[in-house]
């Protein structure tokens, strides 16, 4: 029994050997043109936000330049786990990645010394040895998002068309990129009270940060809570979480009841759709990830990869904002929103990314 | 027709062991026929293959004088040859005709006809004196009555040849009694019976033929009403044996178990022990008798530290030792032949080397801060193995599990009696043993006695209680009902007794 | 003994062989070359020496949350706690570490120590329930994972945050983490650290004691029947508090392998996911020690070669993920297929020699299982 089992083996591994160098002399391995890898944040792919966004851009930019694309999970949320997926990602041919989320500081930051024939693009981060200062080497592009921008943009939307009541706000874990928004999201609020009348109201208690991204549960159950509490819209910056608190809103929305969810990271309209053609979403505070994931590709590809940056997408060059369209939003709403932008971009505004005197 | 069922020259072999060899067995029809051996023999293994469960390596079965090949339980049962299991088969929550059914179904239509099978029971239990209640369930009634309803599904199913496998062994005495009556009964209707037993008092009892096999092999068959009891123990052992055990006379000295005025609840909150109080002196074997379940299994776990006594004392040697550890009343020299070898005795998924050294395993030679000395574990397993006659295939290094229960039994009374205890308790010391390893654990115990050692015997099967013990104590609904002495006891008293004292109880 | 260690041997192989089966059977449901699948999975791990290294460091945990498992089972409990254990003994090790301004000799066997201590107490608590009030251990290890949890939570962020997260501990110092030196050079820059030479060292102990030791002989009569043990006088009680701390303080030591080790902070919000792997790693080695230790290494080669996988084939990572947990699934419950298989057959061998009562249905039972 164990010797036939042990054959068995063998002659797979041997089999599989075969196969692979057949394989490999027939060219599986193509040399040339531009791999592009991308390696996930915690979370999966179709988060509708942060990964999601990124993928969209190197897929985008796949397809109209032909280019190879990848991306991969890694196994946990460790330093080792994230370098181990750059490893692989690189070991297989893929120069050029791109990695969302400020947990691949120092992993970038190693991997931009192991792997100096690769590029990456880090969203959301600085590479670090784990003391916070930055060192940006020339194969690597940093890029940050005016989350306190968005958040601001979004919450003068939100005031303006809902006009008095009470607002809520729901984070994921507590990292900067969702402080910011809700530190945004607050002084926007407080800017339509103040300059466009509006009378809005946040209480502390309808500041929380859930401490995940992924438990839905637990967010259908928080905006269960603020809903009875007598709150309008929460902006939801929670990933999994943030779908929860979807669910909650399209529910009690078929039920008759006026609630909104503002969105987080793209345009969540369409996750909010219920009854056919309504949707909770009132607007979302967007970051454009996926543009400038595709920015930096054809920037490689044109060779101007601009190595060695930090780049800040906010208002002035367009890099966050709410989307385009927003049908719960009344043209008069959009149009004031705008006047905000305007301020925000010709730096007439300026939005304090640091708590200050805010709640949380 | 002559036979209605005959094995000629069966041979089944397994790895390393010929379980039948040259196996001959025919039975008339309207016979009792048994089928004796001891265990090991190879009696199951026969009766497996007339149940199909194991095709033999040689051979021929013929039903009615027709050969046939039967390749599983379900074209016995077509054959008509249905089985009596030792352990039934029943569910508990359904009712008799209910667990009767399963399996054969009467239907009208898409509905189960219950009202004509029920009726049908209820005839079938009628003509064959069984007195079942077809509505009854299964967990409202006697396990005697239990043994009946696997009687009824083989009626039921039309079975022509009944085998009872060791039926008598889950049954009181006044059980086994009517047991006996429906067997006659059943042969007297026409149905032909192959009972595999042991126990030679109940094929004297009921049985006409008797093939005896040993090792594999008939030994002979034999008529039993012209054949002794002593014969039929020969046939099975292969020597003589004796039945009573020889007892020299012995003045008993000190008291060593002292229990007094012992109250004790059992699993289920139930005071099981009340007032119970008893003396065992050194020299004697105090018999404890009793039906099972009127405190005896409370009264050995208060002794030996594994049940908590409510109130009362027990003493050994004079030490009150009613509050000491099971451990402490070991080393004081309580040793324990319990009456579950697999649920207390062993650890069957132990070696033997590691089972003979359970209560001792802490101790040096065989531990030294706190390691064990593999080499002085062998030794003294192999010791107490040549010594307690302990038959192992694979010697001292096999599991626990696959030893034979009389081995097992052995190894555990080697083990108990190597303590060199001061008090012997031995419960049930020879259940499900074979009349060979009977003799040898009795005589074991007898010399525990005449080593000046007190022992403890409770056992459940009077004879042996009469047999060996100098003084009988008996207990009812956990008290002392008295005490006799054993050379002027009789059956009929102490039955009287085990009833506790009100009359009709023993048979 | 032998030959059934040798059975043992065929049976974890005849499972992983069914396992790569099933992986391969998906791959192909996919629509990829499944030889081409297992080549870059086993090159993944194994193809230079770094990588070597870091399928090493991967099994670490595996092994300690394996062995806690398997321990415990050997005693007759079933230790679902392995992940707190781990996260609680992560704890100790990270606390001290970023505590203590200790040179690195003296500061690592204390947190090792703090580690395994860590895991020890949360392994008592279930224990001590099941000896005193019989409270299964199933249910408690599974709510002291979650108290672990939010212990975790609550505690990494109020004492030992970074100046910027919330979420996670500051980075251990160099003096405080098992990586070393000359082991990451020797391995060309893998994170192999010496959480797997502990490991080691933890199997060879584990084994010691299981199989020489009066502590061995008592905690497997316990396991195997606590009546029998009872009976014999040894205190069942006892043995199983005892059981669940060795057990807790293996997990511990795996939560410093991985947190201040494999990691080099710690996060909130993540239950280790290696305290649940660890079950099917003591299925798969059979509740023996090295058998624990080459089902680690075995699961630690397909998680760290299965990036690789990813990266050179179009199969995607959730698919991935997925046949690896088919492996580990087949791989764990043929190991309980066959290990049923063979308990119904001794029983039948036992039965063949002891002429022990006919029981038909258990023999018919035993013939189908015979033929599958």
């Amino acid at each position: 029994m164990y010797k036939k089992i042990l054959i068995v083996l063998v002659i797979l591994v041997v089999a599989v050997l075969v196969a692979v160098n057949v394989g490999q002399r027939t060219g599986v391995l193509k040399m040339g043109r531009l791999k592009v890898g991308m390696v996930t944040d915690a979370g999966t792919i179709d988060d509708k936000s942060f990964n999601q966004g990124t993928w969209e851009g190197v897929l985008q930019a796949g397809e109209e330049f032909g280019l190879e694309t990848r991306y991969l999970k890694p196994a946990g949320t460790t330093e080792a786990d994230y370098l181990t997926e750059i490893g692989n990602l690189y070991d297989a041919g893929f120069k050029f990645m791109v990695c969302p989320g400020f947990k691949f500081e120092t992993p970038i930051y190693q991997a931009q010394d192991r792997y100096p024939d690769a590029k990456f693009v880090i969203i959301d981060g600085n590479p670090h040895a784990g003391d916070f200062v930055p060192v940006v080497k020339e194969n690597t592009v940093s890029i940050f998002f005016a989350e306190h921008e968005s958040g601001f943009i979004a919450g003068v939307a939100t005031a303006l068309q809902l006009k008095e009541g009470e607002l809520g706000y729901i984070g994921g874990m507590e990292i900067p990129a969702v402080q910011k928004f809700n530190w945004g999201f607050q002084q926007g609020v407080r800017y339509a009270n103040t300059h466009l009348g509006t009378n809005m109201v946040i209480r502390p208690e309808n500041v929380i940060y859930q401490g995940s991204f992924d438990n839905v549960a637990a967010g259908q159950q928080l905006a269960a809570q603020m809903y009875d509490r007598g709150v309008k819209a929460i902006f939801a910056a929670a990933g999994g979480v943030g779908i929860g608190v979807i669910n909650e809103a399209k529910a009690r929305a078929r039920a008759g009841q006026e609630v909104w969810v503002v969105g987080v990271d793209v345009d969540q309209y369409d996750e909010g759709i219920y009854d056919g053609n309504k949707s909770v979403i009132l607007t979302s505070a967007t970051k454009q990830i996926k543009k400038a994931t595709y920015d930096m590709i054809k920037a490689e590809l044109d060779g101007k990869f601009p190595g060695g940056e930090i780049l800040v997408f906010d208002a002035k060059n367009d890099g966050i904002g709410i989307p385009d369209e927003n049908p719960n939003l009344s043209a008069e709403v959009e149009s004031k929103v705008a006047e905000v932008y305007a301020k925000l971009k010709s730096g007439e505004i300026v939005v304090s990314d640091v708590r200050g005197d805010l709640i949380r | 027709m002559e036979y209605v069922v005959e094995m000629l020259k069966i041979r089944k072999e397994f790895p390393g062991v010929v379980a039948n060899d040259d196996i001959t067995l025919q039975l008339k029809p309207g016979e009792i026929h048994a089928l004796l051996g001891e265990n090991g023999a190879g009696k199951s293994t026969l009766m497996s293959i007339l149940f199909g469960l194991y095709p033999p390596d040689q051979g021929t079965i013929k039903v009615r004088g027709q050969e046939v090949k039967i390749t599983d339980p379900n074209v016995a049962n077509d054959l008509g040859i249905g089985m009596v299991h030792q352990h039934f088969k029943l569910v508990h929550n359904f009712t008799v005709t209910e667990n009767i059914m399963l399996g054969m179904e009467m239907t009208k239509g898409l509905v189960l006809d219950h009202k004509a099978a029920a009726e049908r029971i209820r005839q079938l239990s009628q003509r064959y004196g069984l007195n079942v209640d077809p509505e009854a369930k299964i967990e409202d009634i006697s396990v005697g009555m239990q043994q009946r309803v696997e009687i009824l599904k083989m009626l039921y199913r039309d079975a022509e040849v009944l085998i009872f496998d060791e039926p008598t062994s889950v049954l009181t005495p006044q059980e086994i009694q009517d047991l006996m009556v429906i067997m006659r009964n059943l042969a007297n209707e026409g149905k032909s019976i192959i009972l595999i037993t042991h126990k030679l008092k109940e094929i004297k009892a009921i049985a006409d033929r008797c093939t005896v096999i040993r090792r594999g092999r008939v030994v002979g068959t034999v008529d039993v009403a012209s054949t002794s009891e002593e014969e039929l123990a020969r046939m099975m052992v292969g020597r003589e044996v004796s039945f009573t055990a020889e007892k020299t006379e012995r003045i008993p000295g000190d008291v060593v178990l002292k229990v007094e005025n012992l109250y004790a609840y059992d699993n289920r909150k139930v005071m099981a022990l009340r007032g119970f109080s008893l003396e065992v002196r050194s020299g004697e074997i105090v018999g404890l008798a009793g039906v099972d379940g009127n405190g005896q299994a409370e009264l050995v776990e208060v002794i030996t530290g594994m049940r908590k006594a409510e109130s009362g004392r027990v003493l050994l040697k004079g030490v009150d030792i009613t509050n000491c550890s099971i451990r402490d009343r070991i080393r004081m020299g309580i040793a324990h032949i319990p009456a579950d070898r697999h649920k207390h005795g062993l650890i069957l998924d132990y070696t033997l080397q590691e089972n003979m050294i359970l209560k001792v395993y802490d101790q040096a030679p065989f531990a030294e801060k706190g390691l064990l000395n593999r080499e002085a574990i062998a030794e003294y397993a192999a010791r107490l193995m040549a010594e307690f006659d302990v038959r192992s295939g694979q010697g001292a290094t096999a599991l626990a599990r696959s030893l034979s229960g009389g081995n097992q039994q052995k190894a555990i009374v080697g083990r108990e009696i190597d303590l060199n205890p001061e008090l012997l308790l031995a419960v049930q010391p020879t259940r499900g043993l074979d009349v060979g390893a009977i003799e040898y654990i009795h005589r074991r115990i007898l010399e525990q006695r005449d080593k000046g050692k007190a022992v403890l015997l409770v056992s459940l099967e009077l004879d042996e209680i009469l047999n060996l013990a100098d003084r009988i104590a008996v207990i009812h609904n956990g008290e002392l009902v008295g005490v006799v002495d054993a050379k002027e006891a009789n059956e009929h008293e102490i039955g009287l007794m085990m009833a506790g004292g009100q009359r009709g109880a023993t048979a | 003994m032998k030959k059934e260690i040798g059975q043992e041997y065929t049976v974890a192989l005849l499972a992983i062989g069914l396992g790569l089966l099933a992986g391969a059977v998906l791959m192909l449901v996919t629509g990829n070359n499944p030889l081409l699948g297992f080549f870059y999975l086993f090159s993944g791990g194994l193809m230079n020496i770094t990588r070597i290294g870091n399928t090493l460091a991967t099994a670490t945990p595996l092994i300690f949350t394996g062995l806690s498992v398997a321990f415990a089972f050997r005693t007759g409990l079933f230790n679902i706690g392995a992940a707190g254990q781990m996260l609680i003994g992560g704890l100790c090790a990270t606390a001290l570490g970023l505590t203590l301004p200790w040179p690195k000799p003296l500061l690592l066997p204390v947190i090792v120590l703090a580690a395994a201590l860590g895991g020890a107490l949360w392994g008592l608590v279930p224990g001590w329930l099941k000896a005193k009030f019989n409270v299964h251990e199933v249910v408690c290890t599974i709510m002291m994972n979650w108290i672990a949890y939010w212990s975790v939570y609550y505690i990494v962020p109020a004492y030992f945050k970074g100046a910027y997260l919330e979420t996670e501990s500051r980075r251990i110092p160099e003096a405080a983490s098992l990586k070393v030196g000359w082991l990451t050079r020797l391995f060309k820059g893998s994170y192999i650290n010496l959480g797997f030479f502990i490991a080691i060292a933890t199997v060879l102990i584990i084994a010691y004691i299981l199989d020489r030791t009066t502590l061995g002989y008592e905690l497997k009569a316990v396991g195997y029947n606590r009546d029998a043990a009872e009976y014999a006088g040894i205190q069942a009680n006892r043995n199983i508090i005892l059981s669940m701390m060795i057990a807790g303080a293996c997990a511990g030591l795996g939560g410093a392998a991985f947190y201040v080790g494999y990691a080099s902070n710690m996060q909130i919000g993540v239950l280790p996911s290696q305290g649940f792997d660890g079950i099917a790693v003591a299925l798969l080695g059979a509740n023996s020690p090295w058998g624990v230790f080459m089902a680690a290494i075995f699961f630690g080669l397909l998680h760290s070669g299965k990036g690789f996988m990813n990266a050179m084939t179009k199969v995607p990572p959730e698919i991935a993920d997925s046949i690896i947990a088919t492996i580990i699934y087949f791989a764990a419950t043929s190991v309980l297929m066959e290990r049923l298989r063979q308990r119904l057959q001794k029983r039948r061998q036992a039965r063949d020699k002891t002429d022990l009562p006919l029981d038909p249905e258990a023999k018919l039972q035993e013939k189908v299982g015979g033929v599958g």
